[in-house]
C-alpha cells in the first residue's frame, strides 16, 4: 500500500471515512467532558455555560470536595466497593469451580446440568418471583439481595467451561496419573492456565456488580446500605435535591445548596464512572480479547 | 441422581458389552464406581448448582402466584387463568405490549445497521494507533450502566443548557424538551442505544471482518477492484453470516426492550409512549402491589419470549450454523 499509488480520489475517500470515525468519537466523549468541565468550574460561574464546551470556566475542587464529604456519597462508595468486591469473588470462586466440572467430558450428569444452566438462560420467569424468593429467605434489605443476584453467571459460566475445555487432555491425564486430585489439579494445573480467561470473567462481574442498581433499588429500603448507582439515580434522575445537599443546606439556602445543582450532579455522574475509567485499560485488553475469539455477547 | 446418570452413561463409554445380560448389581457397581472418581466435582460444583436451584428455580415455583389469590392470611386460593383474562382485557396491558414491539422493531430497524457500518469504517482505517484510539473511545459507553447514561443524556438533552440544544440554537432552531416530549422519546431510547452500544457491537463484525481471507482482497485487487468494489464483493459477502445470526438473535430478544434503560430515561410526562412489558410488572406489582397480575404479565412474557429465543436459536443454527449457545 504504497501511498504514491494513491488517487486524489482515494485519499479524499480516506478523509471522508476518517473524519466519519473522528465524529462519532467526538460525539461519544464530548457529552462526558461537558461534564468534567462543569463539574471543576468556579460553582459561580456554571449557569449559562454552554452543553458544547470541554474547559472549565475558572477552575475548582469545591464540587467534588463536597460530594466527597457527603455522608451518602461517602456510603454509597463504600456499599458500591463492598458489594461489587464481594460479589465478584463469589461470582469468580462458583463459577470457576462450576465450570471445572462442567468441562470433563466423562462427568455422569454433565448434560443435564448443562440443560439445568441453558433453561435459566432461556426462561427468566421475571421480577415478582425473584422477589418472593429473596422474601422468603430474608434477604430483603439485606447486602446479599444484592450481592448473590446473578451470582453465578451463565453466560461467564460457559465462557469459562469453553476455556477450560481447550487445555489440552494429556496435560490433564499426567497430573492424574501423577496421583493428583481433582482439587489438585484444578489448583495447581487449571487455574495458572486460565489466569486470562479468569481475569475476563471477573472484569465482567466487577462491571456487571457496579453498574447493577434495580436490584439494590428493589431490595434495599436502608439508604445507608444503597450503592453509588441508587444515590445517583436517587439525585439525578428523580431530581431530589435534599438528598445531596442535606434538608439543613436546603432550607437555609447555605453550603451545598448554594452550589449550582447542575455542576453538583456532573460531578456525581463522573464519580460513579470513576472506577470504570480506572480499570478501562484491562477491560480493553481482556474485553476485546474475548469477543474477538469467539464469544458472542458480555 | 448422579448415580443412575452413571448407570445409563458408563456402558456406552466404558467397555462394558450392552448386552442385557449385564445384572443389576453389575451396574450398581458401576455406578458406585463412577461415585468414586467424580464425586470431589460434585463437592466443586455445589455451591454453583445451589445457587442456580435457588435463585433460578426457586423463582419459577414462586410464578405460580399467577395463578393464585394472595392472601394476607396463607394459604392461597388457586384461581386458575382468572389474572391472565384479567389482563388481556386490560386496555393498557395490550398498550404496554405495543409499546414494547415497536421500541423493538425501531432498534432493530436503526440500531443494527450502525455497528456494521462503523466496522466497515473501521476496517479502512490503516495507522494502527489512530485506529486503536477511535475503538478505545467507540467502546467506552457500553461499560456505563444505564443510570449514568440517562444522567449525561438529560443534561446533554437539557432545552436551555444540553449540547443538543445549543447546537440546534446555532442553526437558529426553536429549543426543544426531548425528555419530555411524546412525540421525540422513543427516539431517546433508539439513539442512546446507538450510544452505547454500536461502538461495541461493531467488535463483532470486526472480528468476522479480520477473519476474511487476504487473498480474496488481493484477488480482487489484481482485478482492478476500488475501495467500493472490495467492500460490496469481499468484505460485505464476509459478514453476511454474522449479520443473519445477530439479526436472528435479536429477532428472538424483541421482547426484552432494555429495562433499565426505560426505568431511567421515563418520567411522567412520556411514560404512556415508553411503558414496557417489563416497567408494567415492576410498576403494577412492586408499587401498586398487585403480585398476582404482574406475575401473570411477566410470565405471558417469559414464555413468549423462551419461545421466540428457541425458536431464533433453531433458525440461527441451521442458516448460519451458529445459535445462542
Amino acid at each position: 500500500m504504497a501511498l504514491s499509488r494513491k488517487t486524489p480520489i482515494e485519499r479524499i475517500e480516506y478523509a471522508i471515512i476518517v473524519s466519519t470515525l473522528l465524529l462519532l468519537v467526538v460525539v461519544t466523549v464530548q457529552p462526558i467532558l461537558n461534564l468534567l468541565a462543569v463539574s471543576l468550574s468556579e460553582p459561580a460561574k456554571v449557569p449559562g455555560m454552554s452543553g458544547l464546551t470541554i474547559i472549565p470556566r475558572g477552575f475548582s475542587f469545591e464540587v467534588w470536595s463536597v460530594l466527597l464529604q457527603h455522608p451518602n456519597v461517602q456510603r454509597g462508595i463504600f456499599n458500591s466497593i463492598f458489594i461489587t468486591a464481594v460479589s465478584t469473588v463469589i461470582g469468580v470462586v462458583g463459577t470457576a469451580l462450576m465450570a471445572w466440572g462442567l468441562s470433563r467430558p466423562g462427568l455422569p450428569g454433565r448434560k443435564a446440568l448443562f440443560i439445568l444452566v441453558l433453561v435459566t438462560i432461556v426462561f427468566e420467569p421475571g421480577i415478582i418471583p425473584d422477589y418472593f424468593v429473596n422474601k422468603r429467605l430474608g434477604l430483603l434489605d439485606s447486602y446479599w439481595s444484592v450481592i448473590l443476584f446473578k451470582a453465578v453467571n451463565a453466560w461467564y459460566l460457559i465462557i469459562l467451561i469453553r476455556f477450560f475445555e481447550e487445555i489440552p487432555k494429556e496435560l490433564l491425564e499426567a497430573a492424574e496419573l501423577d496421583g493428583a486430585n481433582p482439587f489438585q489439579v484444578f489448583w495447581h494445573l487449571v487455574l495458572p492456565l486460565a489466569k486470562p480467561a479468569l481475569a475476563t470473567i471477573s472484569l465482567f462481574y466487577l462491571v456487571f456488580h457496579w453498574n447493577e442498581f434495580f436490584r439494590a433499588m428493589i431490595y434495599l429500603n436502608d439508604q445507608g446500605k444503597w450503592p453509588l448507582q441508587v444515590v445517583l439515580r436517587q439525585f439525578v434522575i428523580d431530581g431530589d435535591k435534599v438528598a445531596i445537599v442535606g434538608a439543613n443546606s436546603a432550607s437555609n439556602n447555605t453550603g451545598a445548596s448554594q452550589i449550582d445543582l447542575r455542576s453538583l450532579k456532573a460531578g456525581m455522574i463522573l464519580l460513579t464512572i470513576v472506577p470504570i475509567l480506572a480499570i478501562y485499560p484491562l477491560i480493553l485488553k481482556f474485553f476485546t480479547k474475548g469477543t474477538m475469539s469467539g464469544a458472542l455477547k458480555g | 441422581m448422579t448415580n443412575r446418570d452413571e448407570a445409563v452413561i458408563s456402558p456406552k463409554f466404558g467397555n462394558v458389552p450392552k448386552s442385557s445380560a449385564r445384572s443389576r448389581t453389575g451396574r450398581v457397581a458401576l455406578a458406585a464406581d463412577g461415585w468414586r472418581r467424580w464425586w470431589p466435582y460434585y463437592v466443586m460444583m455445589a455451591p454453583g448448582i445451589l445457587f442456580f436451584l435457588v435463585f433460578h428455580y426457586l423463582p419459577i415455583w414462586e410464578a405460580r402466584i399467577a395463578f393464585e389469590q394472595v392472601r394476607i392470611v396463607p394459604p392461597n386460593i388457586w384461581v386458575g387463568i382468572k389474572h391472565f383474562q384479567v389482563l388481556f382485557s386490560s386496555p393498557v396491558f395490550w398498550q404496554v405490549l405495543a409499546n414494547t414491539l415497536i421500541i423493538s422493531a425501531m432498534k432493530m430497524v436503526f440500531f443494527l445497521p450502525v455497528p456494521i457500518i462503523v466496522a466497515l469504517l473501521l476496517n479502512e482505517v490503516r495507522g494502527g494507533s489512530l485506529r486503536k484510539f477511535i475503538q478505545s473511545a467507540i467502546y467506552l459507553p457500553h461499560f456505563l450502566s444505564w443510570v449514568v447514561i440517562a444522567g449525561i443524556f438529560i443534561a446533554a438533552l437539557s432545552p436551555t443548557d444540553g449540547a443538543v440544544n445549543n447546537l440546534m440554537g446555532m442553526a437558529g432552531m426553536a429549543p426543544r424538551s426531548f425528555m419530555t416530549d411524546t412525540g421525540a422519546i422513543r427516539w431517546v431510547l433508539v439513539f442512546t442505544e446507538i450510544w452505547r452500544s454500536a461502538g461495541w457491537d461493531s467488535l463483532l463484525y470486526l472480528a468476522a471482518i479480520i477473519a476474511i481471507d487476504q487473498q480474496l482482497y488481493d484477488a480482487a485487487e489484481i482485478d482492478g477492484a476500488n475501495r467500493w468494489q472490495k467492500i460490496r464483493h469481499v468484505t460485505l459477502p464476509g459478514i453476511v453470516p454474522t449479520i443473519a445470526t445477530l439479526f436472528i438473535l435479536n429477532a428472538g430478544m424483541f421482547l426484552n426492550a432494555d429495562l433499565n434503560q426505560v426505568i431511567n430515561l421515563s418520567n411522567d410526562v412520556v411514560r404512556s409512549k415508553i411503558d414496557i412489558v417489563d416497567t408494567y410488572v415492576y410498576r403494577i406489582g412492586l408499587q401498586t402491589g398487585e403480585y398476582s397480575l404482574a406475575t401473570a404479565a411477566g410470565l405471558f412474557k417469559a414464555v413468549l419470549g423462551t419461545m421466540m429465543i428457541v425458536i431464533a436459536h433453531f433458525v440461527s443454527k441451521r442458516l448460519t450454523g451458529k445459535g445462542v449457545w
